[in-house]
């Protein structure tokens, strides 16, 4: 096969060889940090200047470029050897990583105290976003940004905004401490400095009657007060936002490039479950902060508050979650048919609640969805990234679903119940269909008995039944040369199966090997995953998993 | 055989070594660090960037204006300029002009804000000239090649309110307009009406009326926006007075609308449906002169019909269309037109309608139709309609 040496793909080779050594080489195929826990940031990010992405051009660039992408379908590039992505100052590894309860993600999320509402002064108008708000100082000083619900749907967009935001803390993403809290009118004050800019373009001083323009589409509670969602100021500076493909040319540390960021590819996965349609760059943040002795950039998904059914104003519009704003084909269809080219949105049953919005299960295609608009790492997920992807939303138990929901003290059971139960059907339909397209096996153990464990993470998930048997092909490895000399064969109905040979005992030595389902329910797990072991001191240690090729 | 291409290329990697997987990633960021630089904005993005931009900060002055000065004139091609004189209220200066000569130059002073934002005042003063706009006798019973052109020009100077007294749907409007009529014979292929008509038989031929014009209106509306809607209606019941200055030609005019949009399927059709009765009451010892009559076709009205097709004392015009939601930025839509221009009330029934049918698209965005292009047809031909703004 002939193999077109596009930049894309020698770019994509170059930081393969950086992340991990998994193309043929000279060198040792695994190294000695294998598998890289943390990636690092050793430059001084101290130059990184403040950059705005405009929204028009950003939006009209992935309807119109991004979408017509073809997908390069070579491995994330900031996958460790095990297949498994590094904490970073884009992501931390928290749910399925380790076990997370509702209470400890909610604890973990918000480690600050909780704005101090019994005073709030405003000091700025909101400066991003289409939901009624503005920035305030607490009764403390500290600085938070406040956005409410539109009065057609109490509660809806700070519940999705304090749930998503919880979820996509433990899914791994930097977030803003965001808050449940509430405004008294009465109590509140603008500060002196206080300014807000005019169609006209000049800043003056903010009024009353601004602040009555926010509240007339704010949903004022029985009590008189405002529900209200307070996101906590960052720390460090504000250096704008982040875009979904390349790298930032003046952060040193930013060498993969966005679209092929695993855990920005799994967005796809994590919107479809979430409904988090609106994943434009302006939702994104940069900041640089001190750490250590150097400057760094830390990036966030500032706003993830477009989520379920809700977005900022208003419910989801029909097509949201189904449709890009624009799609060739689709208008093509329609204009043709005159609208009677149906679409699933348009049949859709939604139990449409004022708190929840326009969210769905039963016609949920995880595959299908879409955001409002495509990003290049969206249409770069491979099914590796997916499987990722899926394995941390099936890590979400009913019991953590639940507690989060909770979080949002939602006054109609019932919404919190609709929520609950929507969220719970979605991700089991993002455990069928992701679980399921590649080899499901997870983590290999080799003992010092040369016994060979794994799960299924399919079948343990009860999205998939078990397959009639396992079979497992054993080598020894090289490291140095990547050759293998085969050991046997095993084959085994259940997750263990015991070496068909003697393994080396000496440290540094390498084992291979290879792990297929045998009468799978599904043909993808007849496709081998290819597991590496070093012997160390205190026994083998995993330090290789190749789920898919690199180009696939 | 690419990794060795690259290999030679970039030093950091070319010796895949025993050293460890970070310090590969550090030689990789230390290479960059060497070579930062600024996001580069290409210049495509470096222009819709400033657009946005000047949009955003107030910077954008200059507009594009395709507001013919009177319906028919054609393509129309125009610009304005718009300065904000205070943090919202605007003045904007704007002109337009049409292949066939008809020019408009206005200025508006536009106060969006009154009243703590229930009201808004436009206060216009301009000057407009049609060329040759298209007279075919009175009533329906007309053939369109009875068609004469008569020109005009005309200064004029208005103020309207609009008020919402509770941010609602309750709207009510106020206005006052001075303006002069100066009717004149018109070009064009057509004759002249000064050729075909005496003032007797055509009133108000030649005339050059001042109208001292005070209007009220009383609307509610529900619609997300007036430019663009998936949903909501409208119902108007607005009264004018037009007082000649010489005491001849003064008459009252009542207009009543009905609009009602009906999303079907979750938006993906939207049944538009649109009724419009003007009456017109004239004083004793007074006459309407016939460019001020109640009149119908054009791209507003019956699409399928020249603009000014039919004119008599009173009008009805009723309107069917069936919107397409093609994506969000396109609908199509089928649309049926039938409406009557009669000298007598009474005569305003469904008997005797003029009919045209047709298709169009309509680009718009949330709240704004920009461009509307429309086939329609008629017993008397094909018409192609531009417009930049939604029929109804």
């Amino acid at each position: 096969m002939r193999v077109a040496l596009t930049p894309a793909l020698v770019t994509a080779l170059l930081l393969a060889v950086a992340f991990r050594c998994v193309v043929d080489t000279a060198g040792p195929k695994f190294r000695s940090d294998d598998p890289l826990a943390r990636e690092p940031d050793s430059q001084d990010a101290a130059g990184v200047k403040e950059s705005d992405i405009g929204l028009v051009y950003n939006l009209g660039y992935n309807l119109f470029v991004t979408a017509s992408r073809r997908p390069e379908h070579v491995r994330a590039l900031n996958v460790n050897t095990i297949d498994e992505v590094p904490d970073s100052s884009w992501f931390t590894n928290r749910i399925g990583a380790k076990p997370l309860t509702a209470a400890d993600i909610v604890r973990q999320s918000t480690p600050g105290p909780p704005p101090a509402s019994e005073k709030w002064t405003v000091i700025r108008e909101k400066s991003a976003g289409f939901a009624p708000g503005f920035t305030a100082r607490d009764a403390k000083g500290e600085t938070w940004f406040i956005s409410f619900d539109p009065p057609s749907n109490p509660e809806g967009a700070t519940g999705a905004m304090i749930i998503a935001s919880k979820i996509f803390w433990a899914l791994g993403y930097n977030q803003v401490e965001t808050f449940l809290t509430t405004i008294d009118r009465r109590t509140l004050q603008i500060d002196p400095e206080a300014t807000v800019r005019r169609p006209s373009g000049a800043r003056t001083p903010m009024t009353q009657a601004d602040l009555d323009e926010v509240f007339e589409r704010a949903a004022r509670g029985s009590d008189g007060l405002y529900r209200a969602a307070a996101g906590r100021l960052l720390s460090g500076r504000v250096v704008g936002a982040f875009r979904y493909r390349g790298t930032r040319s003046d952060d040193p540390n930013d060498i993969v490039p966005h679209e092929h960021r695993r855990e920005l590819r799994a967005l796809r996965v994590f919107g479809a479950w979430t409904n988090l349609t609106d994943m434009k760059a302006g939702n994104t943040l940069d900041t640089v902060v001190k750490r250590d002795d150097r400057a760094v950039v830390v990036h966030y998904l500032q706003d993830v508050g477009s989520t379920f059914g809700m977005g900022a104003n208003a419910p989801h519009d029909w097509d949201e979650g189904w449709e890009y704003l624009y799609e060739g084909d689709t208008t093509k269809k329609r204009l043709l048919s005159m609208g009677f080219s149906r679409s699933p949105w348009q049949t859709a049953h939604y139990d449409e609640h004022p708190a929840i919005g326009r969210f769905e299960a039963e016609s949920f295609d995880p595959l299908t969805w879409k955001p409002r608009v495509p990003t290049a790492a969206f249409i770069e997920m491979r099914d590796d990234d997916a499987f990722w992807a899926a394995r941390r939303v099936m890590a979400f138990d009913d019991a953590t679903i639940r507690g989060l929901v909770e979080v949002a003290a939602f006054s109609d059971p019932a919404a919190a119940a609709q929520l609950t139960a929507t969220l719970i059907a979605r991700r089991d339909k993002i455990g069928r269909a992701y679980l399921t397209r590649i080899n499901p096996i997870v983590d290999p153990v080799l003992d010092d008995e040369g016994t060979l464990m794994f799960a299924n993470a399919a079948v343990r998930t009860r999205v998939a039944t078990a397959p009639a048997s396992y079979r497992a092909a054993w080598f020894t490895f090289d490291n140095a040369t990547g050759s293998t000399s085969a050991l046997g064969e095993t084959r085994s109905s259940l997750e263990s199966m015991k070496t068909p040979a003697p393994l080396p005992t000496t440290p540094g030595a390498f084992v291979k090997i290879e792990i297929a389902a045998v009468g799978a329910p599904h043909q993808s797990w007849n496709r081998p995953l290819h597991v590496y072991f070093e012997r160390q001191q205190t026994g083998w240690k995993l330090i290789g998993v190749e789920r898919m090729p690199e180009k696939a | 055989m690419a990794v060795a291409v690259v290999a030679m290329a970039t030093p950091v990697f070319a010796q895949p070594s025993a050293q460890t997987r970070e310090a590969d990633i550090i030689a990789a960021q230390k290479a960059k660090a060497g070579e930062l630089k600024p996001y580069e904005v290409g210049r495509v993005e470096a222009w819709v960037d400033n657009l946005e931009d000047a949009m955003l900060s107030g910077r954008a002055n200059w507009h594009p204006f395709f507001e013919s000065a009177y319906a028919g004139g054609g393509f129309t091609l125009g610009a304005g300029y718009l300065h904000h004189v205070s943090s919202y209220n605007t003045v904007d200066v704007r002109g337009s002009i049409t292949p066939s000569g008809y020019k408009r130059i206005e200025a508006e002073f536009l106060a969006p804000r009154l009243f703590n934002r229930h009201g808004v005042l436009s206060v216009i003063g301009g000057w407009r000239e049609a060329t040759r706009v298209g007279f075919y006798g009175f009533g329906t019973d007309t053939s369109v090649d009875d068609r004469a052109n008569y020109s005009f020009t005309q200064p004029y100077a208005q103020a309207v309110l609009n008020v919402r007294p509770t941010r609602g749907y309750l709207v009510l409007t106020g206005g006052f307009e001075v303006s002069q009529w100066n009717q004149d014979a018109g070009g064009g292929s057509a004759p002249s009406v000064d050729e075909v008509y005496t003032p007797t038989t055509l009133p108000g031929l030649g005339a050059n009326p001042t109208y001292l014009h005070p209007q009220a209106a009383v609307a509610l509306d529900w619609r997300t926006a007036p430019g663009y809607t998936r949903t909501g209606g409208y119902l108007a019941v607005t009264g004018h007075h037009f007082g000649d200055t010489d005491d001849q030609f003064s008459f009252q005019r009542v207009d009543y609308d009905i609009i009602q949009h009906i999303p079907v399927m979750r938006d993906t059709w939207v049944v538009s449906l649109r009724g419009r009765v003007e009456t017109t009451f004239v004083d004793e010892g007074h006459t309407i002169p016939f460019f001020m009559l109640p009149a119908l076709g054009g791209g507003s009205t019956l699409r399928g019909f020249s603009s000014w097709r039919f004119r008599d004392r009173h009008s009805l015009l009723l309107s069917a269309e069936w919107r397409v939601l093609v994506n969000r930025f396109l609908d199509t839509a089928v649309f049926y037109d039938a409406g009557k221009v009669t000298s007598h009330t009474s005569d305003l029934d469904l008997t005797d309608l003029k009919t045209d049918y047709g298709f169009g698209f309509r680009f718009h965005g949330p709240i704004a139709t920009p461009l509307r292009i429309e086939f329609a047809k008629s017993n008397e031909g094909l018409q192609l309609v531009f417009s930049a703004k939604a029929p109804f």
